[in-house]
């Protein structure tokens, strides 16, 4: 019905991508440091909105599957000695079967209680890591034989382009007929039942679809960092950072969710002379954000589509 | 049998540890519905007020006890006004979205309460002074009479709540809220005055845990995560919002970490307690003792 | 997009400080050989021992620039507060070395930011100093890949080495006493993490050899609220010694073992116990407790010692140095000479090469690092003689006070058994 809106729109986050795209040539290493970061981080908040916006299910374990991905392919280079392609692959499958293996059941229950067998998994796999630590490294970390490439310039497209194949993917995914089915369950699951969808179903797929992504994108920051810890990949620090990220940026929204990852990770930054206080300030400015335009920055641009009741 | 009486005594203390710390948690859940996140950064700021008062400024356990019990019911004012009030009332939000905006923002509340904690009193940590010093003999078994003490403070807190809850008319009321807050409007009580005492009772509950078991575990503000993660687990297994239920699961957490630790391994002695609250999350999601 | 206009607007602000910049280079060309030395430290601000890093770091920059600097160039500190988080950490290093300019950095006391800076610093082509964190992975992954992690130097002692202190330490103050010598039997006491590994295995080596028997093993689970059950485990096995593993924990176990009456002697590594604050934080429970750190009281391990303590004592009001204040303040005057030797730092190569020459003596002793094809790669050099390497005291609390009882010759005290310990003596 607006479509003349949808295209102007389409036609600024295309202009956007591509300006950014070109920032190599402008920007220090740094600066693509601080985006490479971003991008990863907005892949996994566009992974765990697939399932919170649309599906209406809250996660509290998105670095269960990160951390899956993150230590499959930390351990396979380390102690198998697979290179990076072969060893990112083996991190995204982990984290695909562990998704499939907690999904399963935690879909019998509802509500919270969802998030809670979620967060449970983290802090299993939590102890996992410490009790192996032999091989994880435990709370020290993993450190990798190998990495992506040491170029900031390389680094920054690899991240880049994954969100940007992210973005598209679920883009596509979700005005697809499952992310229709998928967002109407999210609303109102006992009537789209009733239609004859099997929630259930697609549910577990978008999981899948999550996690096969978080645990990709988790293999990759592992591979960009050069070690894989729990402070980075599993901590609940992290789940927070994505969950914060998706919300101020916009549920229910794909660039909302990009755009929450790099406000956070680049007003980190800017904030960062202040000192002591100054991710305290970030919570401040998130916090007042989600007390006060809950629908996030994405809501601004008046690019939040009606709700089809 | 020696054992056995140590395993016990034990099991006693440390269960009414964690009894009390989630106490605070299970009532604010019963009647209003929310799961706080700022929980276990609210109990640390009572144990850091504490410590401060009592030993920087020299006013002793006592007063420094209250002035941190003081300080956590503050806190839990500045929450209510100023998030829980302007999201329960925000009109961008679908009622059911209400929920998880309330969850995540009781969580940022809690990151920004850790970091202006770690400003004023640092991130190491501190412990507060025990009450009571020395130990008593039990069967032959040494026990330290601060966590005696503790034991006895945490039944007694308890056993006060549901006391207050059961047999007054306000706290009939604070149930009554919990099931069905229409009728209760409807009888000619004001739901937003008993929500406000509830959140101040909470304060109290959460203030009191606080000064007590920092002198038993010790506090810093970044150990606010854990807590809140252990008195989740508790109030989960108890059946969310159920104040005896919730009693009875912190003992059997406490039994079964303390038994572990005894009879396995001391490194496992969080192991037991996780695959039990994922035994139930699949057989019995409401919890223990939930009401369905 | 957000990202955009901050991008800009830093783009804007770079354009502006480089034309600021160009302008001040044409205005004074002389300018240029006083151009300052940037130079990174970083460690979480909020913990008294990240604080103890700056501090020290900041008290031997004035101390250099006052001496005229590095042949006339002043040095310039850039301080980053890590959160103790390292993808934080990693950021923070791309930003001193990419936007400030450094040309290294120091610092760190958690051992997972040490290890996932390492990679970075190679990638940076930067050389970093780990002055506080105590893992033996960081040497040996030096030893491992000295190519790739040439530039890290670890400017303080690996767990091991503490370890082995530790039962140096027991057998010189316990079993070689006339009066302590019954004091054999020990319980090596150890929180379960990756870090407590080597020490238990250096433990379990060495303390049968200076004569102390191990009754029991007990790792236990950072996240235990309660210590009952593995104290109980330690009457029951009639040891009176506890070797101690123990740095996330540290409040809780103290206090209970004071609470509890354990009739052992808490001894071994403690990391929270070196701080000259955990007498507060423990009220006091930490009465009796032994351990051991590089510097303490300003105890004159070299002649610079004194003079440190009472610049850093008089200029921050935070109490004594922490063992970290010393090793980063010793690491800055290793940095200086390197860079008076490798003309400023310019060429990364060039410093490592000159931080690989560094002996100089400095507030802990001899300051000088391992080859790389040495066991423990590029860490500063240890020896119980402070002439000849970074050395160690170990102390007792006693009434509030950090009394030194290890080495003879710096030794303030005797070590006193707290009451519940020797009653059970008898």
């Amino acid at each position: 019905m607006n479509r003349t809106w949808f295209d102007w729109r389409t036609g600024v986050v295309v202009l956007a991508f591509a300006a950014t795209a070109c920032l190599p040539w402008f920007v220090s290493g740094y600066w693509l440091g601080v985006l490479t970061i971003s991008s990863y981080v907005a892949v996994y908040a566009m992974a765990w909105d697939l399932l919170f916006g649309y599906g209406g299910e809250v996660n509290f374990g998105p670095t269960f599957l990160i951390g899956l991905g993150a230590y499959g392919a930390g351990m396979s280079n380390t102690f198998l000695g697979w290179p990076v392609w072969v060893s990112i692959p083996v991190g995204t499958l982990a984290a695909v079967i562990g998704g499939l293996a907690l999904v399963g059941p935690a879909l019998r229950l509802k509500g919270p209680y969802f998030g809670l067998v979620t967060l449970v998994a983290v802090l299993l796999l939590s102890q996992v890591i410490n009790m192996f630590a032999g091989y994880t490294g435990g709370e020290i970390g993993l450190a990798l034989r190998d990495i992506l490439t040491i170029s900031s310039t390389g680094n920054f497209y690899y991240a880049f382009g994954l969100m940007t194949i992210t973005a598209l993917v679920l883009r596509i995914l979700v005005r697809s007929p499952l992310g229709l089915i998928l967002e109407a369950s999210g609303q109102d699951t006992t009537a789209t039942e009733a239609l004859g969808f099997s929630v259930t179903k697609f549910k577990i797929l978008a999981f899948v679809i999550s996690a096969f992504f978080s645990g990709l994108a988790g293999a990759m920051t592992v591979f960009y960092f050069g070690t894989a810890s729990p402070g980075t990949v599993v901590a609940v620090a992290v789940t927070i950072q994505i969950i914060i990220a998706t919300i101020i940026g916009g549920r229910r929204s794909i660039i909302g969710s990009i755009l929450g990852a790099v406000f956070l990770i680049v007003a980190g930054e800017f904030l960062r002379p202040v000192g002591q206080l100054s991710s305290t300030l970030v919570a401040v400015l998130a916090l007042l954000v989600l007390v006060f335009a809950p629908n996030g920055f994405i809501s601004v641009f008046g690019a939040r589509r009606e709700r089809k009741a | 049998m020696n054992l056995i009486i140590e395993i016990l005594i034990s099991t006693f203390i440390i269960g009414a540890i964690y009894a009390l710390g989630a106490a605070g948690l299970t009532i604010i859940f019963g009647v209003s519905g929310i799961l706080n996140l700022a929980h276990g950064a609210i109990v640390v700021v009572a144990s850091l007020v504490a410590w401060y008062c009592a030993l920087q400024l020299n006013m002793g356990i006592y007063l420094g006890g209250l002035v941190g019990i003081a300080a956590a019911i503050l806190t839990t004012y500045v929450l209510y006004f100023t998030v829980v009030i302007p999201l329960s009332r925000s009109r961008q939000l679908a009622s059911e979205e209400l929920p998880v905006f309330l969850f995540v923002s009781t969580l940022l509340f809690a990151l920004i309460l850790q970091g202006l904690l770690e400003w004023f009193f640092g991130a190491t940590p501190v412990s507060t002074p025990a009450m009571i010093d020395g130990v008593v003999h039990i069967a032959g078994v040494t026990v330290p009479l601060n966590s005696l003490l503790i034991g006895v403070v945490a039944w007694a807190v308890i056993g006060a709540l549901w006391l207050f809850i059961s047999h007054t008319r306000m706290g009939k009321a604070m149930l009554a809220a919990s099931m069905s807050p229409k009728g209760l409007a409807i009888v000619g009580y004001d739901i937003g005055r008993i929500h406000f005492l509830v959140w101040g009772l909470y304060g109290l509950l959460a203030g009191i845990a606080g000064v007590l078991l920092a002198s038993f575990i010790g506090a810093s503000s970044n150990v606010a995560i854990n807590l809140t993660a252990t008195s989740f687990t508790i109030v989960v297994l108890g059946g969310l919002g159920n104040v005896l239920g919730s009693l009875a699961a912190a003992y059997i957490l406490g039994f079964l970490g303390t038994v572990t630790a005894f009879l396995i391994s001391p490194s496992l002695r969080e192991v037991p307690g996780l695959l039990l609250l994922i035994v139930v999350l699949y057989a019995r999601p409401q919890g223990l003792f939930g009401r369905h | 997009m957000r990202s955009f206009s901050g991008m800009s607007r830093s783009l804007a602000t770079a354009v502006v400080v480089a034309g600021g910049v160009l302008c001040s280079a044409l205005v004074m060309p002389t300018a240029r050989a006083a151009e300052p030395i940037s130079i990174g430290v970083i460690a979480p601000e909020s913990h008294v021992l990240g604080k103890s890093i700056f501090n020290a770091a900041e008290l031997a920059a004035d101390e250099i620039n006052k001496a005229g600097g590095i042949n006339g160039r002043m040095l310039e500190l850039h301080k980053y507060n890590n959160n103790f988080s390292a993808a934080d950490s990693s950021r923070a290093f791309q930003r001193a070395v990419q936007q400030d300019g450094v040309v290294a950095m120091m610092g760190i006391f958690t051992s997972e930011v040490a290890l996932a800076m390492m990679p970075w610093a190679s990638r940076l082509q930067t050389p970093l100093l780990v002055t506080g964190a105590a893992s033996s992975e960081i040497p040996a992954g030096v030893k491992a890949n000295p190519e790739r992690y040439k530039y890290v130097f670890h400017s303080y002692v690996n767990s091991a080495i503490l370890a082995q202190e530790s039962c140096i330490v027991a057998n010189a103050t316990l079993t070689q006493s006339d009066k302590f010598k019954g004091f054999n039997r020990a319980v090596i006491f150890s929180e379960d993490a990756a870090w407590t590994k080597p020490v238990d295995e250096s433990y379990l080596k060495c303390l049968p050899k200076v004569g102390i028997k191990v009754v029991d093993h007990i790792r236990f689970s950072p996240d235990t609220t309660d210590f009952t059950p593995i104290y109980s485990r330690i009457k029951k096995a009639d040891a009176n010694v506890i070797m101690a593993a123990v740095a996330h924990v540290g409040v809780k176990p103290v206090i209970q073992w004071k609470q509890q009456e354990v009739p052992a002697l808490f001894t071994g590594i403690n990391g929270q116990a070196g701080s000259s604050k955990f007498w507060a934080a423990t009220n006091g429970a930490t009465e009796g407790v032994i351990t051991g750190t590089p510097g303490l009281n300003g105890a004159p391990l070299t002649d610079k010692t004194p003079a440190f303590f009472k610049a850093y004592t008089k200029r921050f009001d935070i109490g004594e140095p922490a063992y970290d204040a010393y090793t980063t303040y010793d690491a800055m005057y290793a940095l200086k000479d390197a860079l008076v030797r490798s003309d400023g730092g310019g060429d990364a190569d060039k410093l490592v090469k000159a931080l690989e020459k560094t002996d100089f003596t400095g507030v802990l002793g001899r300051v000088a690092f391992h080859g790389t094809g040495d066991d423990y790669a590029h860490e500063v050099i240890f020896n119980q003689d402070p002439t000849k390497g970074q050395s160690f005291v170990a102390f007792q609390w006693q009434d509030g006070k950090q009394v030194i009882i290890w080495p003879e010759k710096l030794a303030k005290g005797k070590i006193r058994l707290p009451a519940f310990v020797s009653q059970s003596q008898k």
